[in-house]
């Protein structure tokens, strides 16, 4: 029988849940780092608020101050009110716009130093510019003027800027390194995301890849497994065709080879017949006279002996091979009977045969045992030949001096059923166990009657049964003969001869 | 049996067939004895060169058939013999080796009158035979018409 080669081994089936963990550690990491940069990002974003907050306060100082500024101008150019309580107002707005700029800055150390100088530059402006306010409230225009003119207010106006810028500047560039940074992490991102959903990609790709594969191979050593079993079936039924074929063949060629045989024969015994007649006529004329004990008529006699003598061993030999011609006949017909199977008590079937062989039992003080057997479905008549042989042997192979007992036992196996012919009688040597089985062959000493069939007959029933017979026997002790038969004969068994 | 009876005698061995004859003779049966050693002479005879049988009809016959020939089997013989209207009153009797029960069954199925096996054991051949004389001897053997 051949092996399943044709398909090979089904591989990796292990590398499917390997490739599962890979894309399921892929996702989760990507997942993380999705998180991780998105909560950067808006960490990113918070930071480019804050620096906006802090340009728009800063915006305001410079804005009131110019407000203010403007106002006092046109006040000391005009002399009219609403200059001066605009002025008023936009100077009263700046320091808390200073204040409230400084509440921010403070908590960011790259621009503190650059801030600390701004109140102190501012409270320069506003006073200079209340200076100014003050001498005109005060009725002298021409020194406010002067003041101005002396730019000093100028000068600090463009100290507060300058500051201002500068910071406007600083918080610039760090806005821009931010977003820059923004930026990065945003590529950053994205490329691990792309990353990951090609890694992603690539692995179901494999994964599919691999399934497609193994489903590919499954299906080819199926298809291939498949293949060799019909053949194996085609194969098997035509062996046993085969087989069936080359038995017939047997059966006929023995039946046909017997009769042709026999044919001769008759021929043989019949002249041989005919012989003793003519030789009794002959001798009936010869001069017979016990009386005249004359040399002719002793010479007559011998010869007569001779002729007798002659005659007889032809005819016991004609005698002998006529019956194994017709044991021949009768095996090769057996062979050809077709098998019944049907439900077959043993324990019924053995008592059959032991009432048979009661009488010849007892006269050969033998005692048979038979317990309890199972029944089995099997040939009747098949079963009837074997026991009937295996009994008949035991009650006749008795070992002399010793009252024979004759034992048969059974047991139900699995599938099978196993019954045991066991006898106390004289047994059979170890070379002579094969012998046994063997058609016209006898061991032991050739005592009893008997063409050598019985043993061969039994055993190729038992084997057309379906079963097989053994044997365990010590010379001088006993023999058992164990037929093992299936406890259902199947249907096809029936043809198998 | 009335003298002009012959016995047509279908057997391929000349030993079967001469000691047939000689126990026939011994059981005091004198009608003639025509030998065929085949089956294709015996049915010439039996059915003329025309193969209907004619030629045969009105005789007396009484036919011994070996069922084992070399060129046909001797129940084909027995088939066309009862199946021929000038024949199939004849008496027919199978004597062969074969004692197989199916063929018994089947040449009797297919008319014989009798079936003899040829036992090997001279007794029972010869006691046979002259069993069979003795039949020879009360049979009326119809006149085929």
């Amino acid at each position: 029988m051949t092996s399943v080669e044709t398909a090979g081994p089904i591989r990796s089936p292990g590398a499917q849940p390997i490739l599962l963990a890979l894309g399921f550690a892929i996702l989760v990491a990507i997942s993380l780092a999705a998180i991780w940069l998105v909560d950067r990002a808006r960490d990113d974003s918070q930071t480019v608020v804050a620096t906006f907050d802090i340009q728009n306060r800063l915006s305001l100082i410079l804005l009131n101050l110019r407000r203010a500024e403007s106002a006092q101008r046109g006040y000391i150019i005009t002399g009219q009110k609403p200059y001066r309580d605009e002025y008023r107002e936009a100077a009263a707005n700046t320091m808390p716009a200073v204040k409230s700029a400084a509440e921010v800055i403070g908590l960011d150390p790259s621009l503190k130093d650059g801030f600390e100088k701004v109140p102190a530059l501012v409270e320069r402006k506003l006073a200079e510019m209340e200076r100014v306010v003050e001498l005109h409230d005060s009725g002298r225009p021409r020194e406010a003027a002067d003041l101005i003119w002396h730019g000093e207010g100028r000068a600090a106006m463009t100290d507060v800027r300058d500051a201002i810028v500068e910071l406007y500047s600083v918080e610039r560039k760090l806005l821009e390194a931010r977003q820059a940074e923004s930026a990065h992490t945003n590529t950053l991102l994205l490329l691990v995301t792309l990353l990951g959903t090609a890694a992603i990609a690539a692995i179901g790709a494999v994964s599919i890849y691999l399934v497609q594969r193994t489903s590919r191979q499954r299906e080819q050593a199926r298809a291939a497994l498949l293949d060799i079993n019909e053949n194996l079936e085609a194969r098997i039924e035509e062996r046993t065709a085969e087989l069936r074929e080359a038995n017939n063949e047997i059966q006929r060629f023995a039946y046909i080879v017997s009769h042709d045989l026999r044919s001769p024969l008759v021929n043989i015994m019949g002249f041989t017949a005919e012989i003793e007649a003519i030789k009794n006529d002959i001798f009936d004329q010869l001069p017979v006279a016990e009386e005249n004990d004359t040399e002719a008529s002793r010479k007559t006699v011998e010869l007569s002996r001779d002729f007798d003598e002659s005659l007889g061993f032809i005819k016991g030999s004609i005698g002998k091979m006529d019956r194994l011609i017709n044991s021949i006949l009768k095996l090769s017909r057996e062979g050809q009977r077709t098998f019944k199977p049907e439900y077959v008590s043993m324990d019924q079937l053995i008592r059959s045969i032991t009432d048979a062989v009661a009488h010849q039992a007892a006269e050969k003080e033998v005692e048979i045992t038979v317990e309890a057997l199972p029944p089995l479905k099997s040939d009747r008549l098949a079963l009837e030949q074997i026991f009937s042989n295996l009994v008949d042997n035991a009650l006749k192979y008795t070992a002399p001096g010793r009252p024979g007992h004759v034992r048969i036992r059974g047991r139900a196996e699995h599938l099978r059923v196993v019954y045991e012919v066991e006898d106390n009688g004289r047994g059979i040597a170890p070379e002579d166990h094969q012998r046994v089985f063997d058609l016209f062959r006898r061991a032991g000493e050739q005592d009893q009657k008997g063409e050598g069939i019985g043993l061969a007959h039994s055993r190729a029933l038992v084997r057309r049964l379906g079963g097989y017979m053994t044997l365990k026997s010590e010379l001088g002790k006993g023999s058992t003969f164990i037929v093992t038969l299936p406890r259902r004969m199947q249907e096809d068994e029936r043809h198998a001869a | 049996m009335s003298e002009h009876v012959s016995i047509v005698m279908v057997e391929d061995d000349e030993g079967h067939a001469r000691l047939i004859e000689r126990n026939i003779r011994r059981a005091g049966v004198s009608n003639e004895i025509i030998p065929f050693k085949n089956g294709t002479e015996a049915v010439r005879f039996l059915f003329g060169s025309d193969g209907s049988g004619a030629v045969n009809s009105g005789r007396a016959l009484l036919i011994l058939l070996d069922l084992n020939l070399p060129d046909m089997s001797g129940v084909d013989i027995l088939k066309r013999v009862k199946a021929n209207e000038h024949l199939r009153l004849t008496p027919v009797v199978v004597l062969t080796t074969t004692d197989d029960e199916g063929e018994v069954k089947r040449c009797y199925d297919l008319g014989a009158n009798v079936y003899i096996t040829k036992p090997v054991n001279y007794e029972s051949f010869a006691n046979a035979i002259r069993q069979l004389g003795l039949f020879f001897s009360v049979i009326q053997v119809p006149v085929t018409a």
